[in-house]
């Protein structure tokens, strides 16, 4: 049996060679040092990488680059360079190990044109499967018409559009203690980010569209019903969206990093088997730690729904 | 069977009847867009219509939704947490009579929590030993947060103290669409209140917790609105967050999830898999029938939805519509 892994973390080789040589790398080593020395497997090659997946058991990681290289508050030309050499470096080991590696882009999105020929790029140049974004881009969510020109890019290309949060949620406004900005605040953020989409009529205008919403998608199946609700008794709520939000849940991808059985129980049961794919954060402390033994041992999944989770429903969503 | 909805709000009429011209605690009446308002400042409070119901009318509508009983709080429109304490202390004792005087007049209709002034914790604690000793109210309706603090914050120590002590039950409801998901615009399409209601109620759970107010008293009694929030389905990425990172457990909180049954929650989840969700995981005897009268978000009938549940057995259905509350408020 296969296992491919959707939500696997790279940084690129330049950045850990720039860092190590203590040399400055798009202006951003900075910033990202102390994230990368706080985490050293962000910085293993592609051998120690590889010698790790084969310890966990996992076949294939869908390599996205690190959230900390979105910096979509930086200069976008120095960033879309940037993001194209994350990009080459990815399909490079897609290249290098296509047993191994799949790749998804890192895309510029404050110049959204320039987004929308970088991905283009990606997937008609580079052999990636698709790119992985932030919930937000300097405050605008994805039904801002801005966004467009991406999701349609997105569309014809078969792109799939992973949705991974950047360095800040929603939550520190509020606590910014005991790491409930992540173990909170991502989940909050996939919530929000699934409205954009539905609310925002996005869905509507781009029926193809292939979004997966990492974390499990968050809250967003657990609270499909006060979304829906809401949409029943508001009219602000029913501007782009003529259906109820829940009737979308599975037009979407969720992976099943949840952290708890009965949350993936019911997120197969909310979403259907099909849109539930294996997503393990490596190689984040906030990872599953032994991802595929964690799949197969849970007593409330049948055989055939582990295997779509680990792997079948990634062969058909990628092609590979 | 009986039926008791911890979630239901009110305010005095003297609020929603103040007559044009006239001001209550520093408050002026104003129609707005064929809506009222009371009006202080740069707030702005809505006045729903169905606070101008006198009690009978009131027990009219209940009876037309099969609610027995109505543990009122007072609309979350008299938190009033950033004005000066003697204000907002005044605006709570005048609530809080008038809802001990609504259960004294239909005891059998009407049970009542208390609002307090938490911008000053000794008043707070002051009017809740009052509303408890005195007025034989259950407990008080608070916000996820006071200015920006949570309830975590070692000010509110003497309040929690206090709640214990009393054997008060303390309501978490955010202060309208106050919550951390911000609409981007006037289209946010209710995310702020669909959404936020409920993120921040996980965070209220969470500081609780991970802030060791559950551990240092172990006998206070905590409600959830809005069914607990994203509490129950987020628990597991809490456990991991507890798991590998130090700064949850910096104050000797255990796992989180082991928390989940020790905290109540209303039923207001408009999903019944989300309901049995919570069932499963906290406990059938932790969750209380709340309906959000008279909000358009609310439940519209909620004894009914209740009964028509299939994945609820007809003990599910005493404990949530009437059993839990009875034992735990005694009324």
């Amino acid at each position: 049996m296969r296992s491919i892994d959707m939500h696997a973390h790279i940084s690129p080789e330049g950045y850990i060679r720039a860092v190590e040589a203590g040399e400055e790398w798009y202006g951003i080593s900075g910033m990202s040092h102390e994230f990368h020395l706080a985490v050293p497997r962000t910085m293993w090659t592609p051998e120690q990488r590889l010698t790790d997946m084969d310890s966990l058991g996992v076949d294939v990681h869908v390599l996205s680059t690190n959230a900390v290289f979105y910096c979509y508050d930086r200069d976008a030309n120095t960033v879309a360079a940037m993001d194209r050499e994350c990009n080459d470096y990815v399909s490079q080991l897609t290249r290098d190990h296509p047993d191994r590696f799949a790749g998804l882009a890192a895309l510029p999105m404050q110049d959204v044109a320039a987004s929308a020929t970088e991905l283009e790029r990606a997937m008609t140049q580079l052999g990636l499967k698709g790119a992985m974004i932030d919930d937000s881009v300097n405050g605008k969510t994805y039904d801002d018409p801005e966004f467009f020109p991406v999701w349609e890019v997105a569309e014809q290309t078969g792109a799939v559009v992973l949705i991974h949060q950047g360095m800040q949620t929603v939550v520190g406004e509020r606590s910014t203690r005991y790491h409930l900005p992540n173990t909170i605040g991502n989940l909050v953020e996939r919530a929000i980010t699934y409205a954009s989409f539905v609310f925002g009529g996005v869905m509507d205008k781009y029926p193809d569209l292939r979004i997966c919403l990492s974390h499990g998608g968050g809250y967003t199946c657990f609270g499909a019903g006060r979304m829906d609700r809401g949409w029943q008794v508001r009219s602000e709520a029913r501007v782009n969206l003529n259906k109820p939000p829940s009737t979308y849940l599975n037009q979407f991808w969720y992976d099943c990093l949840t952290h708890s059985e009965p949350a993936l129980r019911m997120l197969i049961d909310s979403v259907g088997i099909d849109k539930v794919v294996f997503g393990t954060d490596w190689p984040f402390d906030m990872q599953i730690d032994w991802p595929v033994s964690w799949v197969l041992g849970l007593e409330s999944l049948t055989q055939d729904e582990k295997e779509a989770i680990l792997y079948k429903n990634l062969e058909n969503l990628l092609g590979i | 069977m009986r039926s008791i909805d911890i979630h239901a709000h009110i305010a005095p009429l003297a609020a929603s009847h103040l007559p044009e011209g006239q001001t209550w605690h520093g408050f002026t009446r104003q129609e707005m867009n064929g809506r009222q308002f009371l009006v202080q400042g740069d707030k702005r409070q809505w006045l729903h219509p169905a606070y101008s119901l006198n009690a009978d009318e009131r027990i009219a509508y209940m009876d037309s939704v099969d609610v027995d009983v109505q543990v009122l709080t007072t609309w979350v429109g008299m938190y009033n947490y950033d004005l000066p304490g003697d204000v907002g202390a005044g605006i709570a004792r005048e609530c809080n009579d008038y809802v001990a005087e609504l259960t004294r007049s239909h005891p059998e209709r009407f049970s009542g929590m208390a609002t307090l002034p938490m911008q000053d914790v000794n008043a707070a604690v002051a009017e809740l030993e009052r509303a408890v000793n005195e007025l034989g109210l259950k407990g008080a309706q608070i916000a996820d947060h006071v200015n920006n603090k949570t309830l975590d914050h070692e000010d509110f120590l003497p309040f929690w103290s206090a709640a214990e002590e009393l054997g008060a039950l303390i309501f978490f409801h955010q202060e309208g669409d106050d919550t951390i998901v911000k609409p981007r615009d006037t289209k946010g399409w209710a995310i702020d209140n669909s959404i936020g209601n409920l993120s921040d109620r996980v965070v209220t759970f969470a500081t609780l917790v991970f802030g060791g107010v559950l551990d240092r008293f172990p006998d206070l009694k905590v409600c959830l609105a809005h069914g607990g929030g994203f509490t129950c389905f987020g628990a597991g990425r809490l456990d991991r967050g507890w798991q590998v990172r130090s700064e949850a457990r910096e104050l000797g909180a255990n796992i989180p999830s082991t928390y989940l049954d020790k905290v109540y929650y209303d039923c207001l989840t408009h999903s019944e898999p989300v309901l049995r969700y919570m069932i499963d995981t906290a406990g059938i005897d932790r969750i209380f029938l709340g309906s959000d009268y008279p909000y358009d978000m609310g439940i519209d009938e909620p004894t009914a939805w209740v009964n028509s549940l299939e994945s609820l057995t007809q003990d599910e259905k005493d404990a949530i519509l009437w059993k839990n509350l009875e034992r735990v408020l005694g009324v």
